[in-house]
This record gives C-alpha cells, structure tokens and sequence, in this order.
C-alpha cells in the first residue's frame, strides 16, 4: 500500500506551509529518511524526511505551493509508475473509515496532554516496531510539546499491535495512535493518523479553545409581545422616546389613540412625526375638548356609610361597594367598574343596585375607573384622558373633592354632568342608592 | 549616625531617644483621653530600648518596616514631633497629608516605608525591600519589627523561606511584648519563637529588649554581617508594653497583673536602668540628664499645640494620591 | 505586518522593558527555565538570568508581598501569579498594601509594580483554575486593570503597564496564549484608559472586555448578516475606564449590550451597564443588557462549562430582541 506524503504541521499554530523545493522529482527512488522537499513555516524552513521506502509518485504540489497542513501532497508507492492519479485525501478518510472496522483488539493508546497550551503533540518517533511486545513502563513513542520533548510508556503491556499515526505528524490530543493488545497480533496496523481521526478520537477530552466558547447558551429569551399599556395609565416610552417626544412637541397619546403597542421607542417617535398634520390638529382639539369636572362634598356621610355597611350588612369590601356606588351612576345595564386603591387594580361586576350581588371579576374591560385617592396626599388632579372615564376621589380639607376626567367622545357632556352629579349625591347620602 | 556606639555622644543619643519616644507616647495618650484625637493608638511605651537599640545601629538609606504601635520606630528612625503630631491628628502637615494617621506613618527620607495595620502586613515588604538591595547590589539592609503576635501568621515563614534561600539583607526583628492583643503569647504560640526561623537555617538570637545597650550591640553585628550577603537574620526582643493593647485598654487585669505591670516599670524600666548606668558611667550628671528630659518634654508639648491649631487638608485631597498620575481619581 | 501569538507578544514586551530598563524583574513561580506552565516566558531567563527572572517557591502571598517591597524600592517587578483564580491568595498583599501605600502614604511612596494573571473558563479546570476575577481587583482603588483582547493590546498594554508608577494588573485569557493577530514589529504602547471602538455600527453597542471582544465581534457579523449594524468597543482597561468612549456609542446607537467573562452578578457588565444608564439615560431605547459568565462556580463537564460563558450567538439573540423594541425584562 502505498504511503501519503503530508504536507506536515510543524508549528503550534500553524494552517499551511509553502513548499520551498522538492529534494526528489517524480518517479525517483526514495529511501526511508531521505529528505522529500523543504518547507517553510511561520518559523523557519524545514526539511521534511520521507517515511518509508519507494517511489515518489503523484506529486500534485509544486514548489512555491502553499498547501494547508495535512493535505497529501504526494505518494510513495512500490514502482515507479504507480497507475494511481493524484491522490485523494477524502477516498484516503474513506479508506481510514473501513480500515477502521478491521483495528486489532486491545487497549488503545492517546496523544496525552501533557503541556498547559497544548491542543496537540507532534509524534517524534515510535519507540517500538509493530507487533513488538511492550511492557507497561517501556518508551512507547516520543512526542514534542511545546518547548520538550518526552518519551511517553506505553502503560499497558502486551504486543503494539496498531500504530495509528506517523512520526512527524502532529496528532490532536486525545486521539488514538496505537492499540496494545494482550496476545500478538497475527496482523499490525500501520497508518497515518490524518485519516482516521474522526473515527478514533476519543471522546473530547479537550476541544480546540476557539470552537469551545462559539457553542450557544441554547437559551434564548422567549421572544415576548409587546406588553400592554401599564395598568397606572401611565404611557410606557424609552427614555430616548419620551425625550425626543418633548424635543419636538410630540404627543405620546397620539400613539394610544392609534393603538400603537407600548413600550414606545425611537421607530414609534418617527411614526408619529409622520401623522398628518391635521391628524396632529384634531388631536389637539381632542384633547382640548377632553372632559374634566370636579364637585365637592362633605366626607362624614360615606364615612358613616361604610362603617354602617361593614357592621351591619356584612359588605366588608368597600372597594366593592364603591364600585356598586359609582356602577348605580352609569348609564349601562351591567356596568364593570375598576376600582384602585393603595396602587392595586380590581374590577367590579356591578348587575344592579343590590351592593350584596357586585361581584370581583377578572379580565373585564372597565366602563369606569374609580380611582380612590383619600389615602394619598394628592389634593387635585388633571391627567387627561384615558381608556374609559375615571373617577378620582381626593381629599380637600375636611371634604372630598371628586373629579371626573374623560377622552373626548368617551361620554357626552351632558351625561358626564348626570354622572358626576349623580355620583356626589350617592357618596354624601347613601342611601340615595337604594332608591 | 552607624559609627560606634562607645562615646559619650551616641549614648546621650540613644538616652534621648528613648526619652522622646516615651515623651511622644504620653502626649499622644493624652490626646487620645482628652478626645482631641481621632481615631484608635496603640502605645510603645516600655518598649523604647527595641526601636531605638535597632535604628542607632541603621543608616538612613537601611530601611524599616513598621507596625500598628509604630510611632517608637518612627521616632527612633529620625522622625520629627511636628509632622507626627499633625499626622495623628489628620492634619496636612502631617507625614501622610492626615491620609494615614497613627497607623500608617511613613517618613521615606529616613527610611521608614510604613507602620503597617496588618498584623504581620510588611513582613512580605520588608523582605521586599531586601531583595531589591540584593538584585541592585546595594549594601542597604532592611529591619522588619512585628510583635510576638505576628507570628502566627503564614506570611512570615513564606518570605522567611525566600530570604533564606537568596540569603537576603533582611532582619526579622519579633518584638516579644508577652502578649497578643488580649492573650497571652504563651497561649498563641507553640514551641520556640526562635527556633521557627532556625528551621530555615536562619541564625536567631534572643535578647533583653530592656537593655539598649545589648540590643544596639547585638544589631550593629548583624547589620555589619548582612551587608555583606551573610543574612538574614532573626532576633526575639524580649520587652513590655506599659499600657494596654491600645488606648482604650484600661481595664486588662483578665489578661495581666497590676503586680506584673507594676515589676517591670519599675525594676525593668529602659530609660531608668540607662539612665542610673550614664550617671553611674559617669557619662551624664542628673542635672544634664533633667535638662534634656525637661527640653525634650517642652519640645513635645510646642508640637502637639502647633499640630492642634494646624489645618485640615482641603477636602479636594480627598481623591488625590490613589494613583501617581491621576491627579483627581473620581473626576 | 506580521502575526504573533499573544504569548510571544508577552514575552516580547517583557524582553523590550527589561532591555530597556534594568530595576524590572520578573518574580513567580516556574517562570525561568519551565516559562510558566503556559511557556509565556520561555527563553527569557536564557537572557536576562536567574537574577531577573526568579522562580519563587510556591508561596504566592510570599513573594507578591515581596514584590510590593521591591516596588517601594526602586525595582519594577513583574509578578506572575499562575492563575486568576489565586489572587484570592494574595489578596493582603495586593488590595491592603499595594493599592494603599501611595494614597496612605500622602503620595510619599510608590508601588510600580505589575501583576500579571490569567482569565478565561472553558479550558476543563474546573472551579478553582477557571475564574475571571478581574472585578474583585477593579473594585479596589489604587490599582489599574488592564484586559488585553489580542496579541497586539497583550503587547502595547504590558509595556505601558511595566512603566507606570502604580501597580497594575494584567488578565490575559488563557485560552488566547497561542492566537494570532497583527503586532507591528516597531515599539509601541498602548494607553491606559483609552478605548477602542473594533467595529463600526449604528444600531447596537456591544461592549466586550478581553476576549469577549471577539465573541462580540463575531456576533456582529452574525448580525450584520441580518441587516442590524452592530458598534463594538473594546475599554482594553477597565481601570481607568475610557468612560467617554463608551458614552458616546451608547449615545450614537441607543442600545447597549456589555459583554464580560467575570461573574454577571455584582461584575463589570453592571459597573459599565450603570455608568451608561446614569449618564446617557435620555439617549437609550431599550434597557442596558449585562451578560456575563453564569452566577456558578465554574463546572467540569464540557457540556455543563460551555454554557458558563457568553457566547456569540447569545449575544446575538440579545441583540435582536433589543433592536426588535422587545422588552426584555418587562415586569
């Protein structure tokens, strides 16, 4: 079987080298150890020795060639005019992989790591001829690493029975290059180890650092819809958003209104610099023409209410009795009222005037949002429109003071008047409720 | 300042020396009790004989590396009251621009690289030191002074191992004060202080911290002998410290005796017993030896009112001097 | 120009100083005749000496103490600590002395010394020989933190950090030592606290220190592929920190992510994220996104560290929902 003549791997970190000059021309006679051609490498030139005897046949790689590391670039074979073609590395794996299958039995024998930067170890030379018998601490082979060269035992004894890489190749660590088995083989093994790599590798003991940190944390984020608008009413915008929005006098609930998903950013910002002028002016006069009433009274009275509830109707729950409260005003059969309060959102079923049958539901959209402010410090507000009217309740001095706000076309005036009206009425005497 | 300590002059120097330490030291407490100064101190008082019998034997260009009860060796490297006082008390004239304070004054032009609040901190920096005068064949020699406590930590045999090896200019000088902190020495070390550094094949010595004259004579043969490659060296200086661990020690007799304090001021005191020797040796009269005492005593208490009415540093120094070349580092 | 290893352009930059100037030497463990384990430093004791590049017993506190007492002087040493993940050994000597001399000293003393140490994770050492560290010696001020990303910064950053006058810690990524890049065969130095923008873009910051510059600029191309323009800014120190640099991409392209290998959480992803947040908040469209190694200790298994890591396509993966308008974390 003819031998492969590699273009050999000579420095740490080296892809290719380039020929210099080819010591033997095609069809000379090649003795084992004489020089084939010189190569250089990022460091120096080399002279790279034949591994056995022949002729030099196939020579596909001339001189000046850059010729990547491991590729065949000539054979030796038993005659002159070998009947082969240029040689074929992927036919050789091919071959490697059948001749695979036909490895003696026995212990198999790695490349060790043996330096702190070392991916691989260049075979020096075997130690021990095939189908030798070995002892567990006999030299083996001698490999070169980084700056040294060791004499690695075989560690187990019995009869070298493969050699499955070269002297002078440089084998990844890890990989197997010989097999020892416990009786003599009735046939060796003698191969390069270029071919049979993938096959004989161990199991990955130490992958090449750069293909280590390129595989994925195979963790994506689950890729989210756009969030809803925030519960607070408050209109969420990246900050580069929002400030390019007050730069250029732009009004984020202009977005809203045009059911643009929140959070806003810079693209939504171009959007709405893009709306039509007169989309822009009747938005003005929108919002203009937004509701906003107010009305005050004294706070003694729905006090004394729900205390009167809570002790002898059993309506614990005063965010449902003012959703009932405020529901009674609504102009609508079965009203859902959101009610907030202490910075938490509930909704209300609200069937009728009965307090006892206003129900907590979830996932309803409100046709009214009652906003309870008594407990805060804020004394009066103007926050525009929003997805449905709101109720807000504040405190001022010993009264409250309710405040009625809607996005224009929400409601008519007139009925905001009924509304807000009505709702006062019900908050200072109750039992107007019931009637 | 390294001549022979024979004549008349360099023992008066030493007498004053310790004087000026134990003068220091009781300005200092005074400070502290009177809450003019800020912070934690630790006294050297009783232990002037160590600093002073060392530092008479060093050059200017041998260096020192201190410890937490360092203003002794500060003072006994040829530190001035002034700059000590307004470092204590975080002044700008201080040592360290008041960015160290009572346990980290250096004073580079004497050679003191620094107290150290660490234990056993500058043991590595010390034999440092050393190996720097060794690779730039300089004849400098550097005293690294820690406590008996100090020996419990790693650090030392590491760099004693080292300094044995490349045979380095470095002398270990354990100041054996009886206790570590709050415990007795007896209960944190185990076996011979001096016989650890023997382990390296250190030649050790152990000697009366009490005797100036002893420790002084016993140093200059070293520092001699390690100039010329044959360190390092180590010595146990047998001593006491007067006051507690630090200032605010007060109540220690869970740890030690009044009786005990009380024997070794008064039959082992450094500066009474060499001061009845001058007079004694006919080297100094009680009345010279008064005058210097009471000169000394104004000297100090001109520099502590000089270092209560000098200024603070500037707030801007707040980030200077965290690195050579940045001169404002949160700028 | 000629391409060299990141470990020759150490060893060529640790040649060129100590040619330069004779007070620098090099002092750790294996690092004459073996050259380290990496063989960093092969064939430089064959010229400079056993007295200038010394092997150490294995006592890392020992001799990084050493050092610092060289360094307060006069010598430059060049400590070589083996691995990152034995600074948690010498921490004293490195954090309490050295970062404080200067500024405890008033700035009377200096500490010119470099410590040079390693980074990186998936090289199979498991826990205690895999760490990224560089955050715990950033956030002590006094010293400077160097992160070379190829061999050219490797180079032009060691002979910066040999001449300056505080001390400075270099993390090399192990895994780099035998990787190529461009490094012209005429001095140069790289300085300290200026960034580097690698990559062009404008619709995303990635900001990656030592090699994760690479794992950024490969997700760039990932990216590019994908029509999104992708900026990538390596800081080469991040003590000091090019702050400006940084801003302004975060300002240019609106969006950032900070790529490190240290630990996520309390690292230098959320030091930069911060810095970022504070000062360009009106220019950002999406959150800043820190992704660093994963809050564990480093695993064994190849298949459990490699998800340790950044990676490019993560980075990528993040990019995209950023630029998507995607609310990463969004309550």
């Amino acid at each position: 079987m003819p031998l492969d003549v590699i273009m050999p791997a000579l420095g740490m970190a080296q892809e290719s080298g380039v020929i210099v000059a080819w010591h033997k021309q095609p069809g000379d006679a090649v003795a084992e150890g004489d020089v084939l051609f010189e190569v250089e490498t990022d460091k120096a030139t080399m002279e790279v020795e034949a591994q056995g005897a022949g002729f030099l046949t196939g020579v596909v790689a001339r001189d000046g060639d850059q010729v990547p590391v491991g590729d065949v670039i000539a054979r030796i074979s038993a005659t002159a005019d070998a009947p082969e073609e240029a040689p074929e590395p992927e036919k050789d794996a091919g071959d490697a992989q059948t001749a695979t299958d036909d490895l003696p039995e026995g212990q198999t024998v790695i490349m060790p790591t043996l330096g702190m930067a070392q991916d691989s170890g260049l075979l020096v030379a075997w130690m021990v001829e095939p189908g030798a018998k070995v002892d567990a601490d006999d030299p083996l082979f001698e490999v070169e690493t980084d700056k040294s060269t060791v004499e690695v035992p075989a560690g187990v004894s019995g009869y070298l029975a493969a050699q499955l890489a070269e002297a002078g190749e440089d084998v990844p660590t890890g990989q197997v290059i010989a097999i020892i088995s416990a009786e003599a083989p009735a046939q060796t093994v003698t191969r390069s180890a270029k071919g049979a790599a993938p096959v004989a590798k161990a199991p990955d003991p130490q992958p090449a650092p750069q293909e280590t940190k390129a595989k994925p944390a195979a963790k994506p984020e689950p890729s989210k819809a756009r969030q809803p608008s925030d519960p607070t009413g408050r209109i969420l915008a990246s900050p580069k958003a929002r400030r390019l929005a007050l730069e250029q006098g732009l009004d984020l609930s202009r977005l809203v209104a045009a059911g643009v998903a929140q959070p806003f950013h810079v693209s939504d910002i171009e959007t709405l610099a893009a709306m039509p002028a007169e989309t822009q002016a009747l938005a003005g006069a929108a919002a203009a023409a937004s509701l906003h009433l107010t009305a005050e009274i004294p706070a003694e009275g729905v006090t004394a209410f729900m205390a009167w509830a809570s002790d002898t109707a059993g309506l614990t729950d005063s965010g449902a009795v003012m959703a009932g409260l405020a529901g009674g005003c609504l102009d609508k059969a079965r009203p859902v009222v959101a009610v907030e309060a202490f910075g938490q959102r509930r909704l209300f079923d609200v069937p009728g005037h009965n307090l006892t049958a206003v129900t907590s539901v979830e996932d309803a959209t409100p046709d009214l949002i009652l906003r309870d402010l008594r407990a805060t410090r804020i004394t009066g507000l103007h926050m525009g429109g929003e997805d449905a009217p709101v109720l807000s309740l504040t405190t001022s001095g010993a009264g409250l003071t309710l405040t009625l706000e809607c996005a224009q076309g929400q409601i008519a005036p007139a009925a905001a008047l009924s509304l807000l009206g009505d709702f006062a009425g019900r908050l200072e005497q109750p039992l107007r409720h019931l009637l | 300042m390294a001549k022979a300590k024979t004549n008349t002059e360099d023992y008066m120097r030493m007498y004053r020396q310790m004087v000026r330490i134990r003068t220091f030291e009781d300005n200092a407490n005074q400070l502290y009790l009177s809450a003019k100064m800020p912070g934690l101190t630790h006294m050297y008082s009783g232990e002037e004989a160590v600093a002073v019998g060392i530092c008479e034997a060093l050059t200017d260009d041998d260096r020192i590396t201190s410890t937490h009860r360092g203003h002794g060796h500060c003072v006994a490297k040829g530190a001035n009251f002034k700059e000590m006082f307004c470092e204590l008390l975080g002044k700008e004239e201080g040592y360290c621009r008041g960015k160290g304070g009572s346990m980290h004054i250096a004073d580079q032009s004497h050679g003191n690289l620094g107290a150290n609040a660490i234990v056993g901190g500058s043991m590595g920096i010390a034999t440092g030191a050393a190996l720097r005068a060794k690779l730039q064949k300089k004849d400098d020699v550097t005293v690294c002074f820690f406590g008996d406590g100090a020996t419990a930590q790693g650090l030392l045999y590491e760099v004693m191992n080292m300094a044995a090896l490349w045979k380095l200019p470095v002398i270990y000088a354990c100041e054996n004060n009886g206790y570590s902190e709050y415990t007795k020495t007896e209960e944190i070390a185990a076996g011979s202080i001096t016989a650890r550094a023997e382990a390296f094949g250190i030649e050790a010595h152990q000697v009366d911290g009490q005797d100036v004259l002893a420790v002084n004579a016993l140093t200059q043969k070293l520092v001699a002998r390690a100039r010329k490659g044959e360190g390092p060296f180590f010595i146990e200086l047998m001593t006491y410290r007067y006051h507690g661990h630090h200032v605010g020690d007060i109540n220690r007799e869970y740890y030690r005796t009044k009786d005990e304090e009380k024997d070794w001021k008064d039959n082992r005191d450094p500066i009474i017993r060499f001061r009845a020797y001058l007079v004694d040796q006919g080297i100094a009269s009680e009345e010279e030896i008064e005058a210097m005492n009471a000169e000394i005593k104004e000297d100090a208490s001109a520099a502590v009112e000089y270092a209560l009415a000098a200024k603070y540093p500037d707030v801007s120094e707040v980030d200077m001097h965290v690195y050579t070349d940045i001169k404002h580092a949160c700028a | 120009m000629r391409e060299i290893t990141l470990s020759q352009a150490v060893n060529e930059a640790l040649a060129e100083e100590m040619r330069r100037d004779e007070t620098v030497f090099i002092i750790g463990e294996d690092v004459a005749e073996a050259g380290t384990p990496f063989k960093v430093l092969a064939g430089l004791v064959d010229e400079f000496g056993t007295e200038r590049v010394i092997d150490t017993p294995i006592a890392e506190p020992g001799f990084m103490g050493l050092a610092v007492g060289a360094a307060m002087t006069g010598a430059r040493p060049v400590v070589d600590l083996m691995f990152g993940d034995f600074l948690f050994l010498i921490m004293d000597q490195l954090c309490n002395q050295a970062a404080k001399t200067h500024y405890m000293s008033g700035g009377k003393l200096t500490v010119p010394l470099v410590l040079r140490t390693n980074l990186g994770a998936t090289r199979r050492s498991a826990a205690q020989h895999s760490q990224s560290l560089h955050a715990l010696v950033a956030h002590i001020p006094g010293l400077k933190v160097a992160m070379p990303s190829s061999a050219y910064e490797a180079k032009g950053l060691m002979k910066t950090a040999i001449r300056d006058n505080n001390p400075v810690v270099i993390f090399e990524d192990k895994l780099m030592y035998q990787e190529k890049a461009p490094v012209p065969e005429e001095e140069f130095l790289i300085p300290f606290g200026e960034a580097n923008v690698k990559r062009d873009g404008t619709d995303i910051t990635l900001i990656g220190t030592s090699s994760m510059v690479q794992v950024c600029e490969k997700a760039a191309e990932i990216l590019a592929k994908e029509g999104i323009s992708a900026e990538v800014v390596d800081p080469r120190t991040i003590v000091p920190l090019d702050e400006a640099t940084l801003l302004a991409s975060a300002r240019k392209t609106s969006r950032v992510i900070v790529v490190d290998e240290g630990h996520q959480s309390y690292g230098v992803t959320a030091e930069i994220a911060s810095r970022i947040n504070e000062k360009a908040f009106y220019h950002l469209d999406a959150p800043v996104l820190r992704m660093g190694a994963l809050d564990v200790p480093v695993p064994f298994s190849p298949a459990l560290e490699d998800i340790t890591v950044p990676t490019p396509e993560g980075v990528a993966e993040k990019a995209r929902m950023l630029v998507a308008g995607e609310m990463i974390h969004a309550a």
